[in-house]
């Protein structure tokens, strides 16, 4: 993986006759279609499987789900497991807690793709002293287990009077917190090319303009794919709000999907899946949503110095 | 630093005279400590205080309902005579290196598959990244043991080739390849990184290639991998960083306990243990500090030799 | 320029001492509230949507009749529950009331977390004399049982009787008790085993050691017994290993979190009475039966009341009294019983339980409570600092064991280490 081709050495395979794509026989487009699509298909029917059990299960009664039952199929097939679910827990409803997660997750959406781009950018197209040791003290925060930081940052939180408000949850979203963010815009930056900086800094453009009118422009897909993951690990966060907060009015999906299992009473494990299936619908819209703009971005053509 | 081939560039050296250089050095290093100021201000309040303190309470025999008493070193020299931090590392280790890889390539496979105008992408896109949604689930402890049990899905598809390993789920050798096809199966978030990167390559190129009549393997080590070097490079050192710290598929899947017979006790999952069960928060903290220094020094020689294969179209000389 | 290494540095230094210490306060006077202002207290308890339920109930009820104070309600799951304490302990500030079990009591009442109850006014006069002094260490009441439980064999009436097998009375020593394991695994043909190992659960062993009256704990914190009864007490099941009188250790593992008896897997089950309402919804049994465990000696079964949980009070709280009248309820008033029926487990204090009507599953609970009586012992002290971990590997190297990865010697061996390198850690 170290050795690699340089971009400008050309492979000494046997030279092919020019050949243009556009000659191609409509067969030949037809054949490569056809066979994209079996392997598409056949792919999705290994990974989506385990999902379609998911859904099934969903849909049958407690007693049939889990240990030795693995069949899809049920003969008992019902909504009771969504109507638990939809119950609410607790007196709390069930589309508070949606509630909830939604706005957490567009909080923390909304505040990691504006701290991170910003601090991206220093990091990607700025030279300024100490640059390279901020980064290394970036990357060093993802190698730390968070569980030790937990209880320190908690008393940080506690000291402020912060528990039992979704602060301590957002905030670090705001603040660039989450180093894999940033990287990954400082990755997405630094392969843009340098002349589109240097020529609107011929024009006399700051960095504030450069930052709003080009970097951000270009940075679509890497944008887009940045508020897919922020929201997804936004929706799923366990540990973050099972220890900040206190009131189960403003608890999220997941500190409600646990409840249905207990070990130490009944377990209904048919309502816990039927709610992390509706659990998933959001984020599935959410990712269908937007997906394409990670693949319909700004065309970087026509962007040659 | 190798260049992109049809990329004509300026030379980065401005040939402006010196003293406007060095305000524009001043100018540069006020908007980059301005444009860094929210990363700033996060890792002084919220990351360095708490990395520093667990560093301290590392040296300590700290049981969080006391005040921490130093100890030295001796949660250090403790961890090597200790059988189950052995047994993580072990585990931990064997994750990683069969883990990492085959994740990658089905991602980079699956996005370069993905990434031209055909119909139904959206609904393939989407579809190969469901799985990292359903992974990051309470419920992927039923579903997979499901999927990995007694005549279960995958234990009858391997029958058909006449293969028969009965179920994965109890079995303690078969609970390491279990895992490891978990994540594989999650290749959704790295491929969507590489289909934005995908993103990012001019077609021209591609065009100017085929006109010299290059094929699809030429195409792809002279103009995808270079061009594609910054997110792969990316990308191996976030699923390595990730794989040394996988937690909550653990968690879930073995019931917080890392069986059956320890095969599943992952680095993390131990610390969490010795941290919150045995409320021995000082031993949990040397156990992150030594995963620390061992994966830096790691991400270090990943980022030395990075040097070598990554190439950056925004780079100056 | 600002300095910046000296501002990181002094910065970095300011919060970590902040984060080390554990900042021990003094509990402040205790404040009273009045109807137009009440004082408002935090309750929190784990368990699963049932049990937020009828928790909500009962609060409903205590407000109504105390309307100068106020219960805020919080929950989470078990595993959850646990961590969230944890920091929240560091962190210098525990929930005024929490639900509590046994297994952590000693952790956090030794370390001055929860409230010696004595200094506040329970009521504890309809309580069984025998089952207070778990809640007690060292002269001090950290915890009041809100109920109780008792070791049982469940077994399944329908299972057996599909088997041609008689249903077992209960009186049985432990040799009797394998022979009927092995029958039953033997007609069942690979469908049905007789149980899971029953030697892999540690209150088992601790009710086998009492029988031979030996206590599992000392007072100062150390262990009762010596690595050659817990290698004595692993061979009991020696022969049953590999059989199919012990559901194999792979089952298991693919049943969890169900447990094979729930996922009717075995005919029975070795485990604590209240898991009944459980058992039957996972198995969906028409009827599930309790019976005594094995014993070799007949006048000592070394059977006793567990508190199936406690509930006790934050060290550091500013409304003692408030929380005191709150437990106080929740543990004696006759309605909280009939919200709860034996959902925590059979009230413990009388005036709850008489209050209360069982029927079904839950009399079933009751009636066999009832029905030990004769051979109920005082319950031991609560167990010690750190039981928790033992419990848990416990569990772990028995599992071990019935993996074969360890021999009984060694798996005695690797818990002896386990639990001696504990102790002194917590001396």
């Amino acid at each position: 993986m170290t050795t690699m081709a340089t971009p400008t050495q050309s492979t000494p395979d046997a030279e092919v006759p020019y050949y243009n794509p556009k000659s191609e026989s409509v067969g030949a487009k037809r054949a490569k279609s056809t066979i994209f699509h079996v392997v598409a298909l056949a792919l999705t029917a290994v990974v989506l499987y385990p999902g379609l059990w998911m859904i099934a299960s969903s849909f049958k009664p407690n007693a049939e789900i889990g240990g030795a039952n693995t069949s899809l199929w049920s003969n008992n097939f019902s909504f009771d497991n969504f109507v638990t679910a939809m119950d609410g827990i607790g007196g709390v409803s069930t589309l508070q807690f949606f509630t909830n997660s939604l706005i957490l997750a567009i909080g923390a959406v909304a505040g990691t793709v504006l701290s991170a781009s910003v601090s991206a950018y220093a990091f990607a197209r700025i030279k300024f002293p100490g640059r390279s040791v901020f980064f290394g003290m970036m990357i060093a925060t993802l190698l730390l287990p968070f569980h030790v930081v937990i209880i320190p940052q908690y008393i940080v939180f506690q000291q402020l009077g912060l528990v039992d408000t979704y602060v301590p949850l957002l905030i670090g979203k705001f603040l660039a917190a989450d180093a894999f963010f940033v990287f990954l815009m400082v990755q997405f930056m630094r392969n843009l090319p340098a002349e589109l900086d240097e020529a609107a800094r011929i024009d006399g453009a700051g960095h504030v303009r450069i930052f709003g009118s080009i970097m951000l422009a270009l940075m679509k897909p890497a944008l887009i794919s940045t508020s897919i993951f922020s929201f997804i690990w936004s929706w799923n966060d366990f540990l973050g709000p099972l220890l900040y907060l206190n009131t189960p009015e403003k608890y999220p999906l997941p500190l409600a999907l646990r409840l249905f299992v207990d070990q130490t009473q009944s377990s209904d494990y048919g309502a816990m899946i039927a709610m992390s299936v509706l659990a998933l619908l959001p984020v599935l819209v959410f990712f269908l949503v937007f997906q394409r703009y990670i693949v319909e971005g700004v065309s970087t053509q026509g962007l040659k110095g | 630093m190798t260049q992109s081939p049809t990329l004509s560039r300026r030379s980065a050296q401005s040939d402006s005279p010196l003293p406007r250089k060095s305000r524009q050095r001043g100018a540069d290093a006020r908007a980059g400590y301005t444009f860094l100021l929210p990363w700033l201000l996060g890792f002084i309040a919220l990351t360095v205080g708490p990395m520093i303190s667990s560093l301290y309470l590392s040296f300590t025999n700290y049981n969080l309902f006391e005040p921490p008493k130093w100890i030295g070193l001796d949660n250090y020299t403790t961890l090597f005579q200790d059988e189950r931090f052995l047994q993580s590392v072990g585990v931990t280790v064997s994750y990683v290196v069969f883990g990492t890889p085959l994740k990658l390539a089905a991602a980079l496979a699956v996005a370069m598959l993905l990434n031209s105008k055909r119909r139904g992408q959206g609904f393939y896109r989407s579809a190969f990244y469901a799985p990292s949604l359903i992974g990051a689930s309470v419920s992927i402890a039923i579903v997979w043991k499901a999927m990995f049990g007694d005549a279960g899905p995958v234990d009858q598809g391997l029958s058909i080739f006449g293969i028969n390993l009965g179920g994965w789920v109890g079995n303690p050798a078969m609970t390491m390849p279990m895992f490891i096809l978990l994540t594989v199966w999650q290749f959704g978030a790295p491929m969507v990184i590489f289909l934005a990167g995908l993103k990012q390559i001019p077609a021209d190129l591609y065009e100017a290639a085929s006109m010299d009549g290059a094929g699809p393997v030429r195409k792809f080590f002279n103009i995808t991998w270079p061009m594609l070097s910054p997110v792969i490079f990316f990308n191996l050192l976030m699923e390595t960083i990730h794989a040394f710290q996988i937690f909550n598929s653990a968690y879930i899947i073995s019931n917080g306990e890392g069986g059956p017979a320890g095969s599943t006790l992952f680095y993390t999952l131990y610390l969490y243990l010795r941290g919150f069960s045995d409320f021995r928060m000082g031993y949990a903290s040397a156990m992150a500090w030594l995963l620390l220094i061992v994966v830096g020094i790691l991400t270090l020689i990943i980022f030395r030799t990075s040097k070598s294969w990554v190439h950056y179209s925004g780079d100056t000389k | 320029m600002i300095n910046r290494r000296n501002f990181l540095t002094t910065v970095a230094i300011g919060s970590a001492s902040a984060a080390a210490l554990a900042a021990c306060g003094q509990p402040a006077p205790s404040q009273t509230g009045s109807a137009d202002n009440p004082v408002t207290i935090n309750y929190t308890w784990w368990g699963n949507d049932d049990r937020a339920e009828r928790t909500r109930k009962a609060i409903a009820l205590f407000e109504e009749k105390n309307k100068d104070i106020k219960v805020n309600g919080n929950f989470t799951d078990f595993p959850g529950y646990w961590q969230k304490r944890a920091t929240e302990a560091a962190g210098g500030g525990l929930p005024d009331v929490m639900q509590w079990d046994l297994s952590y009591l000693r952790d956090y009442g030794q370390r001055n977390q929860l409230l010696d109850l004595s200094t506040v006014k329970i009521d504890t006069s309809a309580f069984d004399k025998s089952l207070l002094p778990s809640g007690q260490i060292r002269g001090k009441t950290y915890g009041i049982p809100t109920s109780t439980n008792a070791f049982a064999v469940y077994y399944d009436p329908a299972k057996l009787a599909s088997l041609g097998i008689a249903e077992p009375d209960g009186s049985w020593t432990y040799k009797e008790f394998n022979t009927f394991l092995a029958e039953v695994g033997a007609k069942g043909n690979g469908a049905l085993f007789g149980s899971t190992d029953y030697t892999s659960v540690w209150w088992m062993f601790n009710i086998w050691l009492r029988q031979n009256n030996i206590e599992a704990f000392t007072e100062d914190g150390k262990l009762g017994f010596g690595k050659d009864d817990l290698k004595k007490w692993w061979n009991l099941t020696a022969d049953l290993r590999g059989t199919p009188a012990l559901v194999s250790e792979e089952r298991v593992t693919q049943l969890a979190p169900k447990s094979p008896f729930g996922s009717n897997a075995t005919a029975t089950e070795v485990t604590w009475d209240n898991y009944m309402a459980g058992y039957l919804a996972d198995s969906g049994a028409k009827a599930l039966k309790v019976v005594p465990v094995p014993s070799d000696d007949p006048d000592n079964l070394g059977l006793f009341l567990k508190p199936s949980m406690l509930m006790v009070a934050s060290a550091k709280t500013k409304n003692k009294d408030a929380a005191a009248r709150f437990i106080d309820f929740m543990v004696n008033d006759p309605e909280v019983g009939q919200i709860f029926k034996t959902s925590r487990g059979v009230p413990a204090s009388k005036t709850q339980r008489d209050g209360t009507t069982f029927e079904g599953a839950d009399k079933l609970v009751v009636d066999y409570e009832k029905s030990i009586e004769q051979y109920l012992k005082d319950a031991p002290e609560p167990p010690i600092v750190g039981f928790g971990t033992l419990e848990a590997s416990f569990k772990r190297v028995a599992s071990d064991l019935n993996y074969g990865k360890l021999t009984i010697d060694g798996a005695a061996d690797a818990w002896f280490k386990e639990a001696e390198d504990l102790i002194k850690q917590n001396a």
